[in-house]
This record gives structure tokens, sequence and C-alpha cells, in this order.
């Protein structure tokens, strides 16, 4: 498996031609230049506010809901879209693959950056919300690479996986529509992970879910001024390594019957 | 311990795929899964696609790889290129892999052309440099300046290939592998790729060329490997191995009776001069006995070939059938046939009403001595062998 990474390494200028043409295929047909992408986490904060704020007790913290909301969407769309469409990634290649040879995680892989760019431009939405609520961001900010790490390892690991184990179970690809709608409220997307976890579990929560960590830790960095929560960061941080690690193993022991099925 | 570029190595490869190939579904597992507990296991047939095959190859040599359908010739490429993987077996193949397997062969459909020809040349490990130096040969040989900046999927079958044997050929892969897609497109163009595979092959790239035409092989690949049912049946200079091939077509065609029905060949005899095997330019007998049921005109057509249902040369004659035996002669003077094995077909229908009586057929294999054609220079593939009887004259001003 570790020699796979160094072959990946000399394939990015392939990763980088794959990720380019989605991404200008996606802004070519946007509307009012803006992919759907990017307007799905703003949509959906808004039907949060409007809807979900006045049924559920929510502790915000002081924070106002939309920017606390927002700060939960953004990784979790950049998790729902890279597993989404990283999924199918295999499957819709299966033309390429099956007739010329080039390292398979290409393909995932740049799924991924699609959806890092996707999540890059929502953050310039971000930073539309500081200003209209005068809410800057915090110099406790500085800890969000630590995050964002977590986010991006787990999101790869997963997103490896399920990609491979699509192409033998092509039906998994419904219920992973219906598995991420799941996720987004079983994750502390909407509200905060006290809401919905009692705090004698949270830790357990935080290994199975990483990114209720991240999320959390996205909150209490950026808006509250507060330091992420380590005692659920750090259940995070082992379970992402293990989930790249044997997503990744998982990803190259399917890979070589991929042309077989595909 | 590398080998040098170029070099195909396949050792022992056996490759099989599961008889029910498309099944991927969740509910197709758990079926399986259920039979297997209930002990109703092995229903899950395997296919042998390849069986035991070994292959070496030498960098800069070529070969032609030839079979009946579904005899594993694809397969065996696919797994020299990476995209299959060998059940058992060593496969290793070193250098720049340029492919061409299918038609749009690695080409994605909402790419410009001119996109995929970069995205092909990163797939082959070339930096975006080289590909630009290249560009405009590649699309000069496609012939798809116009089309270069639409989307593939807007191209027809043939500006695919053009494009993907271009990019494939052009983009200077060490080992260079041709799936039957020529077919695809026009005789120029395919002239044009043999000629171009020819002169990749004097740049030292190794070539394996799969087709089913079995003239184009010879004109290109020194070496011939036919493959029947995933295993070699021959590995050997390729004039040898395609007569093998012929011959075992011809057989199995000849095993069926000649004509079952109002009219039958009991027998046929093909010599030369008094009984002497046939030779260049001298008189060749036919000697056909038939049998027949029915009174009627019709026409019988005989033809020599080198074991195609084309003829090199066709001769016709009206019968006047009636029932029973019918002795028919025909003598061919100078023969105009070099040395080398021949078959006879025969054909008979009723006359003006053009059906069957006997069915276009081989009906026995000859063989002709004398004189061979002159060697033809490789760039030119002759169609068929005819040996005429020339007088040159040549003179200075």
């Amino acid at each position: 498996m570790l020699r796979s990474v160094p072959e990946l390494w000399r394939s990015r200028e392939l990763i980088r031609t794959l990720a380019e043409r989605e991404i200008r295929a996606r802004y070519k047909q946007a509307f009012l230049g803006a992919s759907w992408a990017v307007i799905t986490p703003v949509v959906l904060m808004v039907v949060f506010t409007v809807f979900l704020k006045r049924v559920a007790k929510i502790d915000t913290m002081g924070v106002p809901y939309p920017l606390f909301s927002y700060l939960g969407l953004l990784p979790w769309t950049f998790f729902s879209t890279s597993v989404n469409s990283g999924g199918q990634s295999l499957v819709s290649n299966s033309s390429l693959l099956n007739k010329v040879y080039c390292p398979r995680e290409v393909f995932p892989v740049a799924t991924v950056f699609v959806a890092g760019f996707d999540a890059l431009i929502s953050t310039g939405i971000l930073g539309l919300l500081f200003a209209i609520y005068t809410f800057p961001p915090k110099i406790t900010s500085l800890w969000v690479p630590v995050l964002f790490i977590i986010q991006i390892g787990f999101t790869v690991g997963v997103t490896l996986a399920i990609s491979a184990v699509v192409v033998y179970l092509r039906d998994l690809r419904q219920a992973l529509s219906i598995l991420l709608q799941l996720g987004l409220f079983a994750t502390p997307v909407a509200y905060g992970i006290d809401d919905i976890v009692p705090v004698g579990f949270q830790q357990i929560y935080s290994a199975i879910n990483p990114l209720a960590a991240v999320i959390d830790g996205y909150r209490r960095t950026v808006v509250l001024g507060l330091a992420p929560r380590w005692e659920l960061v750090w259940p995070a941080a082992i379970t992402t390594v293990i989930v790249l690690i044997v997503g990744y193993s998982l990803f190259k022991r399917l890979e070589t019957g991929f042309a077989d099925v595909a | 311990m590398s080998q040098p570029q170029g070099t195909i190595a396949v050792e022992h490869l056996w490759k099989r795929f599961k008889a029910d190939r498309g099944k991927a579904q969740i509910r197709d597992k758990m079926a399986r899964f259920r039979a297997r507990t209930k002990g109703e296991g092995g229903a899950r047939g395997y296919r042998w696609a390849l069986t035991d095959v070994d292959l070496d190859v030498e960098p800069g040599h070529s070969v032609g790889l030839f079979g009946a359908n579904g005899s594993g010739k694809s397969t065996l490429l696919k797994v020299l290129c990476g995209v299959m993987y060998p059940y058992a077996g060593r496969v290793e193949v070193s250098g720049r892999i340029g492919a061409l397997i299918e038609v749009s062969s690695g080409m994605h459909p909402e790419l410009t052309g001119r996109e995929n020809t970069y995205l092909f040349g990163s797939l082959l490990g070339l930096p975006r440099g080289v590909v630009a130096r290249r560009f405009d040969e590649i699309v000069a040989f496609a012939e798809v300046e116009n089309a270069i900046d639409r989307q593939l999927k807007f191209y027809s079958s043939g500006m695919k290939m053009r494009l993907g044997f271009s990019v494939a050929a052009f983009l200077e892969p060490e080992v260079m592998l041709v799936d039957e897609v020529l077919a695809v497109g026009d005789a120029s163009f395919q002239q044009k790729c043999i000629d171009r595979m020819r002169g990749v092959l004097n740049e030292g790239t190794t070539l394996v060329f799969v087709s089913h035409d079995l003239a184009a092989i010879e004109a290109t690949c020194a070496r011939g490997v036919w493959l029947h049912n995933g295993v070699v049946q021959m590995d050997a200079p390729v004039a040898d191995a395609l007569s093998a091939y012929r011959r075992s077509i011809e057989a199995r065609a000849e095993a069926a009776q000649v004509g079952g029905g109002p009219l039958r060949l009991t027998k046929v005899e093909v010599s030369g001069l008094a009984g002497q095997p046939a030779r260049t330019q001298e008189s060749l007998e036919i000697i056909f006995r038939l049998e027949s049921d029915v009174s009627d005109y019709a026409l019988l057509h005989a033809g020599v070939s080198e074991g195609t249902a084309s003829p090199i040369l066709l001769i016709t004659q009206t019968l006047t059938l009636k029932p029973g035996e019918l002795e028919v002669r025909a003598r061919i003077e100078s023969l105009p046939l070099p040395r080398g094995r021949f078959y006879l077909w025969l054909g008979a229908a009723r006359k003006g009403k053009g059906q069957d009586l006997i069915s276009w057929q081989p009906v026995c294999q000859f063989d002709v001595e004398g004189l061979l054609l002159d060697q033809a220079p490789s760039a030119i593939v002759r169609l068929s062998p005819v040996h005429v009887r020339t007088e040159w004259e040549v003179s200075s001003f």
C-alpha cells in the first residue's frame, strides 16, 4: 500500500486535469456564477434557521444561529459531496478504467479536490456572514488547520472505501444518499453536540463520528474564542487515522477486480 | 534485475471471470450467499479466459495476436495494459504503454479532443510540454483539425478511433498495444495506421497487434501467436502461424458434407498434367463427379483461394442436369498461381432462379509446385498471390 503513494504523487497532473475538468463543467453551467454545490449549504442554513430553530431548543452559546449552523454545514457539505460523487467516480469512469492503466485512486481523490474547491467558495460566504452579524472570527481560529486535517483525512478515507465497494455493489449508491441524509441529522450540524449527546457519551460519539468533534471545534475556535475540546478531538483523530489506513487498504485490495466487473 | 524498456514478460498467466460477471447488486450477492449456505455452493461458475499463457517479447519486436472471437485476445491485452490483474502467473511490461483497446480507448466523452490528448498524455506519464510539442502532429495524422475542440461525445466512431490511435502512436510509448479497432476506419486510414505501426516499430517500440484482418497482421508483424479458448495454440513466425490458423478454419468447414440436397458432389480431383502435382504456369485439371436428383440448368462455380471464401480466380460453367451421375472436367491452361497450398471452392445454383444447389464451400486442397513470387517490399501488401509471365525491356536514352 505504501508503494502506491509515490505513484499517486506522480499522477498529480492527472488529478489536476480531472478536477479541473469537473470544476469547469460545473461552473460553466452555473446560474448566477455560483454552482449548486455552493448554494446548498446556504439554502440549508436558511431552512434550518426558519424552521428548525423555532421547533427545537438549540443552545448556540450566544452565536447567531445562521452563523452557528453554517459552520457546521461547511464541513458536512464537503464530506457528503465527496462521498456522494466520489462514491460513483469509479463507476462513471468505467470506460477509462477498462482500457487505460492509471492509478485508480485519482478518481475519488479528484472528487475530493472538487469538493474542496466548492468549500473554498462557500467559505467566502462565511466571510459575508461574519460581516452581516458583526461577529468577527477570533484569534483561536489558528486551531482550525488541526481540525481541518482531521476533516480531510476522514473524508478521503471514507470516499476511497465507498468508491471501491460501489463498483461491486452498485445499488449501494442509492443507500448512500439515504445514509448521508441520516448523517446530516446524526451529526451536530443544525445543533450543537451537547444537544444530542449526553456528556458522558460524547467521547465515544466523537470516535464514531469524527466530524462531530471537528464541527464542535470549528464553532469553539472561530466564533467563541475557545480552544477545541481536546478530549473529543483525540478520539476523532485516532478514528481518522484508522479510517484512512483501512479505507486505502480496502481500496487497493478491491482494485484488482475493477476491470473484471466494470 | 530490471528489463530494458519495452520488454513484455508473461509467465504462466491464468485469468478467470465469474460466470455471472454482470451481477453487481446487493440482492445478487445475497442470493448467492443464500445458495451457498443452503449447500448449493459452487453454483457460481468460473470461466477461464486465459489458461497458462506464456509470452516473451523483446524490445522492438512485433507480435500479431489472432484467433476466434472469445479466444481471450482482448483479455490478454488488458492484462498487459495493467487494467486487469492476473489470477495466477506473472506479467511484467516495462516502459510506457500506449494502448488502443476498443474505439474510444481512454477517452472521456465530456472532454474535447484537445483535452483528451493532454489527459492521455498524463495517463502515459508525460509532462504537458512533451504533449504540446507533438500535438499538431497528432491532430494532423488523425485528420481531426476541425473537430479538435469539440467534445468527444460528438465524434463519429471513425474520428474517435483515429484520434485514439494517433495519440497512442505519437506519444512515444515504449510498448504499443492495438486491439481490433482498425476496422472502424476507412481503408486508406487503415493503411496509414499500418504504416505508422511499422514506423513505430522502426523507432524501437514493441508492438502487440490484435486483429481479425490476417493480411494486416502479416504485413506488420514478424511473429504470430494464435490464441484459441484462452490457450496458445501456436507461437511462431507469422506466416506459419497464420497458415495453421487458416487451415483449422478450413478443416472445420470441410467437415460438413458437401451439398446434402438434390445435387451432391461425390468425388473431386485436382492435378496437373498427366496426374502430376500442379505447377505454376502449367495446366491444372479438375474433375468433379456429381450426383443429381433433378432436371434443370445449373451454374457451376469453382474457385481457388488461399483459404478464405474470396477466391483468387473463379471459373463458371452451365450444366444441364439430369437425374443420375455426371462427370465434369475443367482444364485451366497456364495456372497463374505461385508455389503454395490452395483450396478449391465449389458452388452450384439453379440457372436463372439463383437457388443454391450446392452452397459455396471448400471441397479439397491441393499444392502447387513451381515458382515463388518475388519478395514484395514491406510497404506493399499483396491482396492475392498471382503469378504472371512478364517480359521486361529497359533502354536508356
